[in-house]
């Protein structure tokens, strides 16, 4: 039974690592992303490809299949953000590079295909998932606190503003998609090696979508809200034992609901803390605004 | 240089003209804002004094002419780099971070001059926290300056409008500029609210010694505070001057405020 | 050879056309990418299939249901998922989410429902093609590009001539214009909506028995991107080059190349257009909503 639990809790922290930094990206600097999954596949691959191939240490791989995920995220990010694309056109844009990426893997010799790449070490624990989720966590908040997580704000709520600020929105935004890169680069790194076994048709839209249904339903400007989320989509699922098809469906009629009904989603511009559970029981019981 | 007593201009605008395919917005525009100086740029709607106020912040490129800050020429450079060679600009529609705190408006300008590297920030070194405790009073200064120091947690969008208004001055003054663009502050208020604006940028000015180019409509408030004005009609100079000399050009009586125009009240 | 790519080209650029034809239609209202319009696309196919499968109508009468099917439901997805993000003036990445989140509920929606099988329509012409100096086009495409371009005509027509087609050609300029001056922008904005919802039920039967009936086969909607921004997003007549165009050339590249490299060619040309000419051949540049 504990196996089991470990397990479900194992996969959600590994999407947490990657929604973390999505939250970063979609969350506090208002860009939409349809292809976050590349990242996590250049994570997954990079880092399996050095243990499996080159017998490199487990950790180093780890590092190296983030910092993968980072470099491509700058050198897809630094053409499209200098071109001051608009939002929907830069979200077209990311999907190109998905796809682009997703032939490249199945087309690479060292990567076999799309047979995938089996036999990887199975390195990835709760312990490790814990140390990885904090550290993660603990970055993209000291980010958020800085001036630099700031300047990402300011650009989501009014770029024209933030410039008039004296915010550069290239480099604020390219930063942003560098670390929510790195972030899906190592979580792929841990799914990698967490399932032993990976190849291209793994990492679809399918899992995109999730993360940033993670993210909208989280709620926008808020790290707490898209980590309870992502638990929450892993894990009601799997109690219910609810096929994956269904719970794509969902997503779906979520976000819409989201959109329409309460943009702000779980925690809106808030994080988890003791004051706001507070004002919650309060509103649930004393039945009034707190 | 001996005996040369004149400081140089804060901002020098010289021949600026601006076209957009076939229209002109600004022709030959040409006014110096000495150090210190409250100018006000004034004229009818589309007489380009927004436009003069996007040429000087970068957000449009000149066609032709050149823009000086302190004697060095900002033109062609990025608006956001421009910001922070001293130039601070309010927005006449209010462009406040809605969803975010005052003070965290404030804050976000304060960052401007901020230098501390991202790899600091990522692990919150020490200094990292020291700075962000300083910036976060300095923060709660500058409202003080304002008198919205008790609103500090309140989100920006849930003020009234005249205190949005001062927000904005706020985060202006909060990125230390040479020089301060205020593009109609006093838009949307009655004469009462407009006076009460008026003596508070008096206030500021004579705080912070700031040199001020002040784009407005309320007269009451432009000639009670600008020693010279610059009036504009159809994208080309029409008159400059002192407030008394502004009042009583025919031109500009004409063209603008109105033959029957009589002095504002004092502040 | 050449002139067989160029008839298969051309055959495939109709239904380009038609679908960037149906996306620029909306997108020059309201400023907008309809990332949900693949799945209506894809619904119109479903529609004209069990039409002529389950009701036996001939396939005249099920183009006609899938025009009407499709053109209801694009018109309840705007209702329904857009409408009311316009009245509170969302900012584009709401507008994004919402329509992304349509577009994974309707194509998964199908998947649980219907079924991942592949549909194959049912032999309407037979596969005689027609030949002339050794080239040979199938009747199919025949009557695929006779009907889109029929439709584009009828389309532009109604723009030119009629008093509610100038009205939404004024709309296409500036909106908040039109409705000063007594449109009722609501009506018009239902009417677009219903006007590319026909459109997009065109285009989905044709690619449906041109290809295969499968429910994330609304993704080829991707082509409409690229063919919209080679035209000129926002405008009608650079849509229909715009299609043709990608429809030629992608099959030229499909023929002498290969047909992997195909999307990947796609993607690319779209990437490369919207970095350095993102107005394509005819369009104007919209400034995005902040």
């Amino acid at each position: 039974m504990w196996q089991y639990v470990s397990g479900v809790i194992s996969l959600g922290l590994i999407y947490v690592i990657a929604t973390v930094g999505l939250a970063v990206f979609t969350g506090f600097t208002g860009l939409f992303s349809l292809g976050h999954a590349a990242f996590f596949a250049i994570g997954a691959y990079t880092a399996a490809i050095l243990t499996y191939f080159y017998g490199f240490n487990f950790y180093v791989a780890l590092a190296l299949g983030g910092c993968a995920g980072g470099l491509v995220g700058f050198l897809i990010g630094y053409p499209t953000l200098k071109a001051k694309l608009r939002t929907d056109y830069f979200a077209i844009a990311t999907l190109g590079f998905g796809e682009a990426i997703r032939v490249l893997l199945e087309n690479l010799p060292i990567t076999q295909g799309a047979r995938g790449l089996p036999g990887i070490r199975g390195e990835t624990n709760l312990p490790v998932l814990l140390v990885c989720t904090t550290l993660v966590i603990w970055m993209a908040w000291n980010l958020i606190h800085s001036r630099h997580g700031r300047a990402c704000i300011a650009i989501r709520e009014d770029f024209v503003a933030a410039e008039m600020m004296g915010v550069n929105i290239f480099i604020g935004r390219l930063r942003s998609l560098v670390f929510s890169a790195f972030c899906a680069g190592l979580a792929g790194g841990l799914f990698a090696h967490y399932f032993c076994f990976i190849q291209p048709s793994m990492f679809t839209s399918y899992m995109s979508t999730q993360m940033t249904a993670a993210v909208v339903a989280g709620g926008m400007g808020s790290i707490s809200g898209p980590v309870i989320a992502t638990l929450i989509f892993i894990g009601i699922p799997e109690a219910l034992r609810v096929a994956n098809i269904w719970r794509l469906v969902a997503y779906g009629l979520m976000l819409v609901l989201i959109m329409v009904f309460r943009p702000q989603g779980l925690m809106g511009y808030q994080e988890l803390s003791l004051g706001l559970v507070k004002s919650w029981y309060r509103r649930l019981w004393k039945g009034g605004r707190a | 240089m001996i005996g040369d007593t004149e400081a140089s201009p804060v901002l020098a605008m010289r021949e600026v003209t601006k076209r957009f395919g076939g229209i002109t917005a600004c022709k030959d525009i040409t006014f110096d804002v000495a150090q210190g100086q409250v100018m006000g740029l004034i004229g009818p709607n589309g007489a380009g004094k927004t436009t003069a106020f996007n040429l000087i912040t970068g957000v449009y490129g000149l066609t032709e002419g050149a823009i000086l800050l302190e004697g060095k020429a900002i033109t062609g450079k990025r608006p956001d780099l421009i910001v922070r060679l001293g130039i601070a600009r309010t927005f006449q529609n209010i462009r406040l971070f809605r969803n975010l705190s005052v003070l965290d408006n404030v804050v976000i300008a304060l960052d401007c001059h901020e230098t501390y590297l991202l790899t600091s920030s990522f692990m919150r070194l020490p200094g990292v926290r020291r700075r962000e405790r300083a910036i976060h009073e300095q923060a709660m200064f500058f409202l003080a300056s304002v008198g919205l120091e008790d609103k500090a947690a309140t989100r920006a969008d849930a003020m009234p409008y005249g205190l949005q208004r001062k927000l904005e001055i706020a985060r202006a003054l909060a990125l230390k500029p040479r020089l301060l663009l205020l593009d109609e502050p006093a838009a949307g208020m009655n004469p009462e609210e407009s006076l009460d604006l008026a003596r508070l940028i008096r206030t500021i000015h004579e705080q912070f010694k700031l040199t001020t180019l002040l784009i407005e409509h309320h007269m009451d408030v432009v000639m009670a505070l600008c020693e010279r004005i610059f009036v504009m009609n159809f994208g080309e100079k029409l008159a400059e001057g002192s407030a008394d000399e502004i009042q009583h050009d025919p031109d500009v009586l004409k063209a603008y405020l109105g033959e029957g125009f009589k002095r504002a009240q004092h502040i | 050879m050449f002139v067989q790519t160029l008839l298969t080209g051309l055959a495939i650029g109709g239904i380009y056309a038609l679908m960037a034809v149906g996306y620029s239609l909306v997108f020059s209202i309201l400023n907008f990418s309809n990332f949900a319009y693949g799945s209506i696309i894809m619904l119109g196919a479903y529609i004209s299939y069990f039409a002529m499968m389950k009701l036996g109508l001939p396939l005249g009468a099920a183009l006609a249901l899938s025009i009407l099917g499709a053109a209801a439901l694009c018109y309840l997805n705007e209702r329904l998922a857009y409408s009311p993000l316009r009245k509170r003036h969302a900012s584009s990445l709401f507008f994004m989410i919402s329509a992304m989140g349509t577009a994974i509920f309707l194509e998964n929606l199908v998947y649980a429902i219907v079924g991942a099988h592949f549909y194959a329509f049912p032999e309407v012409f037979t596969k005689r093609n027609l030949s002339f100096h050794g080239v040979s086009i199938g009747v199919l495409d025949v009557f695929a590009i006779t009907f889109s371009f029929a439709a584009i005509y009828a389309l532009h027509y109604f723009l030119q001539k009629s008093r509610t087609g100038i009205a939404i050609r004024a709309a296409s300029y500036d909106i908040q214009v039109c409705s000063l001056n007594g449109v009722n922008d609501k009506h018009l904005i239902g009417l677009v909506f219903c006007l590319a919802g026909g459109l997009a039920g065109i285009s989905g039967t044709f690619l449906g028995m041109k290809y295969i009936v499968y429910p994330t086969m609304g993704w080829i909607t991707n082509k409409a991107y690229i063919a919209a921004v080679i035209g000129g997003l926002g405008s009608l007549p650079g849509a229909v080059v715009g299609g043709i165009l990608l429809g030629v050339t992608e099959t030229f590249v499909s023929a002498y190349v290969s047909s992997v490299v195909r999307d990947v060619f796609s993607f690319s040309l779209l990437v490369i257009l919207l970095m350095v000419m993102p107005t394509g051949l005819f369009g104007r540049f919209l400034e995005e909503k902040v």
